[in-house]
C-alpha cells in the first residue's frame, strides 16, 4: 500500500495528494505532490525538489508546511518501503 | 487546454449529456446521430481523436471509411469492443485504446490527461495478459508500452502486486495493482529508452549548474564536504544543490572552496 500523507479537506478538494510509492528504489528517497496531471518529488534526503517542471511555486505553501512538518514519519515510511535505500544514505 | 484546429479535431460519439460535459476539455465536435456520423467524416483526418461510448455510432463510422482508404486518426472506444471489430479498427485509425471499467482513467480525468501537453508521459489505461504474464498500458498520446510482470517487484514492506486488481489512478501518475502502487514515470524510465534519453538529457542540462560542477570537482579531488574548513558540510551542500545563488557567494567563501580543491575560483564552473 502507498504511503500517504493525510492533507485537510481544502488541501485534497484541491486535489493535492502526497505519496510514497512502491517500484521508486532506483530514485533518491522521495516523495511525490501530485495534483491532476503536474507531479512533483520532493528528495528527502535534501529537502530540495528534483524536477524544475511543473513550477515549484505552484505548490501551496501550507502543503510544503505539512510535508515539513511530517518529514521523520515520511522517512521512515520510505526507509520501510525502501531499506536497500534509506534516507540516511549518503549523498556524496 | 488544447488548442482546437483545423488539423486536430476531436469528435466524441456519444448521446450522453454527461460525456459532453467531461471531455470538454477537449473541445470535441459532439456526434449524436447517424446521420451526424456521415457528415463529420468529410471533416476529419489522419490527426483527428474520436472517442466513442456509443457502439452503433461506432460502427456506422467504420462502415462509412469501409471505402476510403489512409488514416483517421486515433479513436479510444470507452467500452469493450467485439473481437471482429479489432481489425476494422486497426485499418482506420493508426492507435486504438479500449477499455471499460478500471481498465481507463475515469472520463473526466481522461479527458484531462488527453488534452495535456504532458499526456504521453501520463498513461490512460491497460490490459492485464496473465498467459503472457504481461501489462500493457496506454499512454496519453495513445501510444502504447508493454512490462513484465517482473517489473513490479514487492517492496521492503512487503506490499506485492495483484495483477487481478488492475487500475490506472492519479491522473495517469500512478498505475494500481491491488494494494501496490507504481509510479508511472518509474516503469517509463526502465521500459522506454526514447524517453529516457530524454530525461538524460533534461538532467544534463540541470547538471550545467554551478553547483554541479562544484560537485563533480570536489568528487574529482576526492574531498568531502567536511573538509573545507570554516565553511560547514551543510553548506557545500547548499551550494551544490544549487539552493544559494553563485553569485551571491562571497569572495571569501569563494575562496575557501578554490583554495581547498587548487583551483581558481573562476575555474569552478567549468569542471
Amino acid at each position: 500500500m502507498p504511503v500517504e500523507l493525510k492533507l485537510p479537506v481544502y488541501l485534497r478538494r484541491a486535489r493535492w495528494k502526497v505519496k510514497i510509492q512502491e517500484k521508486e528504489s532506483r530514485e533518491p528517497p522521495h516523495v511525490s505532490i501530485l495534483r491532476g496531471t503536474d507531479k512533483w518529488r520532493l528528495n528527502l534526503r535534501t529537502g530540495a525538489l528534483m524536477d524544475r517542471r511543473p513550477t515549484p511555486s505552484d505548490i501551496p505553501r501550507e502543503l510544503l508546511d505539512l510535508i515539513k512538518g511530517n518529514w521523520r514519519w515520511l522517512c521512515e515510511q520510505w526507509d520501510a518501503k525502501y531499506p536497500d535505500n534509506p534516507v540516511e544514505g549518503s549523498e556524496e | 487546454m488544447t488548442t482546437k484546429t483545423a488539423t486536430s479535431r476531436t469528435f466524441l460519439l456519444s448521446k450522453r449529456r454527461h460525456s459532453v460535459r467531461w471531455f470538454a476539455p477537449l473541445q470535441p465536435e459532439h456526434v449524436s446521430s447517424i446521420q451526424r456520423v456521415h457528415e463529420v467524416v468529410a471533416q476529419a483526418n489522419n490527426h483527428s481523436l474520436w472517442i466513442s461510448d456509443e457502439k452503433p455510432l461506432t460502427d456506422t463510422l467504420l462502415h462509412a471509411l469501409a471505402s476510403r482508404t489512409g488514416s483517421w486518426g486515433t479513436m479510444v472506444l470507452l467500452y469493450q469492443p467485439a473481437l471482429a471489430s479489432i481489425p476494422v479498427l486497426s485499418r482506420h485509425f493508426h492507435r486504438v485504446v479500449f477499455g471499460s471499467g478500471k481498465g481507463l482513467l475515469p472520463p473526466a480525468e481522461l479527458a484531462e490527461v488527453l488534452a495535456a501537453p504532458n499526456k504521453a508521459d501520463l498513461f490512460i489505461g491497460g490490459m492485464v495478459d496473465a498467459d503472457s504474464k504481461t501489462l500493457t498500458l496506454w499512454r496519453g498520446d495513445l501510444a502504447t508500452l508493454t512490462v513484465p510482470f517482473t517489473a513490479f517487484p514487492p517492496s521492503g514492506d512487503g506490499i506485492t502486486p495483484d495483477f487481478s486488481a488492475f487500475a490506472v489512478s492519479d491522473c495517469g501518475h500512478t498505475i494500481r495493482l491491488g494494494a501496490y502502487e507504481a509510479a508511472t514515470e518509474a516503469l517509463l524510465y526502465e521500459y522506454d529508452p526514447l524517453y529516457r534519453r530524454r530525461i538524460a538529457r533534461e538532467r544534463r542540462k540541470e547538471e550545467r549548474s554551478f553547483g554541479a560542477a562544484l560537485r563533480r570537482l570536489r568528487k574529482q579531488r576526492g574531498v568531502r564536504r567536511a573538509d573545507f574548513g570554516s565553511l560547514s558540510a551543510k553548506t557545500i551542500a547548499r551550494i551544490e544543490q544549487g539552493k544559494v545563488d553563485p553569485d551571491h557567494l562571497r569572495p571569501s567563501t569563494l575562496g575557501i572552496i578554490a583554495k581547498r580543491l587548487a583551483v581558481e575560483p573562476s575555474d569552478i564552473k567549468t569542471y
